[in-house]
């Protein structure tokens, strides 16, 4: 039985998806790809915007959304906080919020984020005429890391090759997950979870690591496997990166425990440790060999600064490295992904 | 190289001072200061701190730290006309060219050993993501230790006390890289220079306003952006004076900055640093005037010398380019009001997301209290494409349209 819930947008992998249940609401990630939209947003902002950001406030402007009882964002880029500025210009009126982000992982900066958590609670809160109470939240936490098991596991069967429909279908998994209540997806996943080990269409693919921003098409996830490719893991912040699992500690209150977890987990280029300045690079590389990568497939948005500013690194350690790299660069679009289907080829049978 | 480059300025403009005192302008003591500052970057045995924008610069020089904002580097070589090899360089190294070109110079420079190694680096998450990115990888190149300052994007009493205790950390930091502790004196020192120097500025920036201007477009370039590196010393308060007294002898004697002026504009976030010819056709041929820059507002109360990091904090959270754009909007316009402005230039600077990102909202902001903005496709730094002509057509067009 679906569970009703009134639906908040959001649109950055850093949201604290666990308050949005805990004050009621189901999150609905605002997908940059489903229709054609006219470009209108390069007006507003300016073309040189990251596609991902335009797109979502395009189709804002063309009332392409579900019913929203208001949006959650996140200061994450400079982009993102444009984003929120021209939304609450489009949308005046409509409930919405922006969360600052530390671009950094301190204990000070976990703590005023902390802060930030529970502000996001009071007005969500208000928003929907409940309290969020420690206990809702702390119980919503644990729905989340339902989700967050449950996907580790079905990462398992995609990389073992045992998920029937493969890396793709991992991808439509995770889509579903982003849009609807916590209970649906959890009973989603263990179904999947139940079913008979399929077939993997990438099934004697060469093994490659995705890394990147935001790739949610599963037709370009499927477009890697028509290359020769088999994912074997991903770092995308429409993928592994959206439902990593949150920790408590003992005594600990949750928006902290939220705050700490969601700054400690795997890292998209914005957030980083100052004691190990660029340590993404070697992050990125230790964990495509984790998975027994034969070689990594980096694809960013163009315009996108917190990548664009470490790309240099990541491929100068991966030189280093021995270990191959493809850089693409895309506009969200199947489209724009599949004009690189020549280099995505090549490069896969470079591997062989 | 660069020793040199600063030392022949220094000594160039000291000389003619002495030979000429009848030189001595605002905007000597202003370039002097500059290429003094520019010279302690590149001397032996100083301590230098490469910085984001808004690091506190008061402190730092407090704490006998040389620091600047590395996007200085990029409009130094911009302005001398260095800038193409450097962003080539850059380029080569995996850097696209549709990042910020400050910050691809920057890298650049990084690259070709330019920059002169750092004691440590100070990141600001403010302005923008970009720089954030520069800092880490300049602090990776030199191997040395990063401290980041994140600073918050509304002044509330929470992110004030928690940018406050950054900066309290900020300092120890400092101290574990020069052996030099904070000194409580020399920093309520350095911060009643601060506000004396902001309030002179302060007293500057009315005087534009004035109908005619005192003030024209090569006096306010980089103002106050540059200014806030000599915060905190008597350098600031010297050059601030220099600029209030010179625009009241201007006001005094009926002479306007840009003779005839015609049209008054507001310069919205960067000037373009390059040798170019907007200034000349915009103030020399048509008498349009530049009398105010949005970066060059005080937008910011005295800090309390005896408890500064609130104070400083608050600062660091007014700027125009941090916060919301409704903000940012709310602050320009009150300037076009103040300066009785008839339009206002937005160069758009490519690769720079927080500003090209407000573009549309700024221009309809603007539009709200009668001012039409120039929105021009220009790179500030990056010389290989521009487009004199085309800027050209835009701005006549634009001149014309204010003055039918
Ligand atoms: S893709 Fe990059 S620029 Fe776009 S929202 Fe994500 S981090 Fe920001
Ligand atoms: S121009 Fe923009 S992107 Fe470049 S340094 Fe300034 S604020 Fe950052």
């Amino acid at each position: 039985m679906n569970e009703k819930r009134p639906a908040i947008g959001f649109t950055c992998a850093y949201t604290p998806l666990a308050v949005l249940e805990a004050a009621g609401f189901s999150g609905h990630r605002v997908l940059p790809t489903g229709g054609q939209w006219p470009d209108q947003a390069g007006r507003i902002l300016h073309d040189n915007l990251c596609p991902h950001v335009k797109k979502v406030l395009d189709r804002a402007l063309c009332n392409d959304l579900p019913e929203l009882a208001g949006m959650v964002f996140m200061n994450s880029c400079d982009a993102m906080r444009r984003l929120y500025d021209a939304w609450i210009q489009v949308r005046p009126g409509e409930p919405a919020l922006i969360l600052d982000l530390p671009p950094m992982v301190t204990d000070r900066a976990i703590a005023f984020f902390a802060r930030e958590v529970e502000r996001m609670a009071r007005s969500l809160g208000e928003w929907n005429n409940v309290e969020v109470t420690d206990d809702a939240l702390a119980q919503s936490i644990g729905k989340y890391n339902q989700v967050a098991d449950l996907f580790a596991r079905v990462r398992v069967r995609a990389a073992e090759g045992t998920l029937s429909g493969g890396a793709p279908r991992l991808q439509e998994l995770y889509n579903d997950a982003s849009s609807q209540p916590f209970s649906e997806t959890i009973a989603r996943l263990e179904k999947v979870l139940t079913e008979a080990h399929g077939a993997d269409p990438a099934a004697g693919g060469v093994q490659v690591f995705l890394f990147g921003n935001v790739l949610p098409d599963p037709g370009a996830v499927d477009l890697f496997t028509q290359c020769g490719a088999r994912v074997v893991g991903d770092d995308f912040c429409t993928g592994s990166r959206l439902f990593a699992p949150l920790e408590v500690r003992d005594g600990e209150k949750p928006a902290l425990a939220l705050a700490r977890s969601i700054l400690n987990n795997p890292p998209c280029a914005r957030t980083f440790d100052p004691e190990k300045p660029l340590a993404l690079a070697q992050d990125l590389l230790e964990r495509a060999r984790a998975c027994g990568a034969q070689g990594v497939i980096g694809h960013v948005l163009k315009f996108c600064d917190p990548y664009l500013a470490r790309l240099p690194v990541v491929r100068e350690t991966f030189k280093q490295a021995g270990m191959p790299l493809l850089l693409l660069e895309g506009d969200c679009s199947l489209g724009s992904i599949g004009q690189q289907r020549t280099r995505i080829e090549a490069f896969v049978e470079m591997l062989r | 190289m660069m020793y040199d480059y600063f030392n022949n300025l220094v000594t160039g403009i000291e000389s003619t001072l002495v030979a000429h005192p009848e030189k001595k302008s605002h905007r000597k003591a202003y370039a002097l200061e500059i290429a003094r500052l520019g010279r302690r970057l590149y001397t032996e045995d100083e301590r230098i701190a490469w910085c984001g924008v808004l690091a506190p610069f008061d402190v730092l020089n407090a704490m006998s730290v040389t620091s600047c904002f590395v996007e200085f580097v990029g409009a130094m070589l911009a302005s001398t006309g260095m800038v193409p090899d450097f962003l080539q360089e850059a380029e080569t190294r995996g850097f696209a060219p549709d990042t910020c070109g400050y910050h691809r110079a920057v890298m650049g420079a990084t690259y070709k050993d330019l920059m002169p190694k750092p004691d440590f680096c100070i990141a600001t998450s403010a302005p923008c993501a970009g720089g954030m990115g520069v800092m880490e990888n300049i602090a990776r190149h030199f191997n040395k230790k990063l401290y980041v300052l994140n600073i918050p994007q509304e002044a509330t009493e929470e992110s004030v006390r928690y940018l406050a205790d950054q900066y309290q950390e900020m300092t120890d930091f400092v101290t574990q890289h020069t052996g030099r502790p904070l000194d409580r004196e020399k920093l309520r020192e350095a911060v009643t220079l601060s506000n004396e120097a902001t309030a002179i500025m302060e007293e500057a920036y009315r005087l534009a306003q004035h109908v005619p201007s005192p003030a024209n477009g090569k006096d306010l370039a980089n103002f106050g952006v540059v200014m806030a590196l000599l915060l905190g010393t008597p350098a600031a308060v010297e050059v601030a004076r220099a600029y209030r007294d010179a625009f009241a002898a201007r006001i005094e004697r009926g002479e306007a900055g840009v003779p005839g002026e015609k049209v008054r504009l507001l310069w919205i976030q960067n000037r373009v640093q390059f040798k170019n010819e907007i200034l000349d056709l915009l103030e020399t041929e048509n008498q349009a005037a530049i009398v105010c820059d949005e970066l060059n507002a005080i937008t910011w109360d005295p800090i309390d010398p005896d408890d500064p990091f609130p104070g400083i904090a608050r600062r660091a959270i007014s700027i125009p380019l941090n916060g919301t754009v409704k903000r940012r909007v709310k602050n320009l316009q009150k300037m076009a009001l103040e300066h009785k402005i008839h339009g206002a230039v937005n160069p758009c600077h490519w690769g720079c997301r927080q500003g090209t990102g407000a573009r549309g909202m700024v221009a309809e902001g603007l539009k709200q209290v009668g001012v039409p903005v120039l929105n021009l496709e220009v790179d500030c730094v990056d010389t290989r494409n521009y487009a004199p002509g085309q800027i050209r057509t835009r701005l006549e067009a634009f001149i014309e349209m204010l003055t039918a």
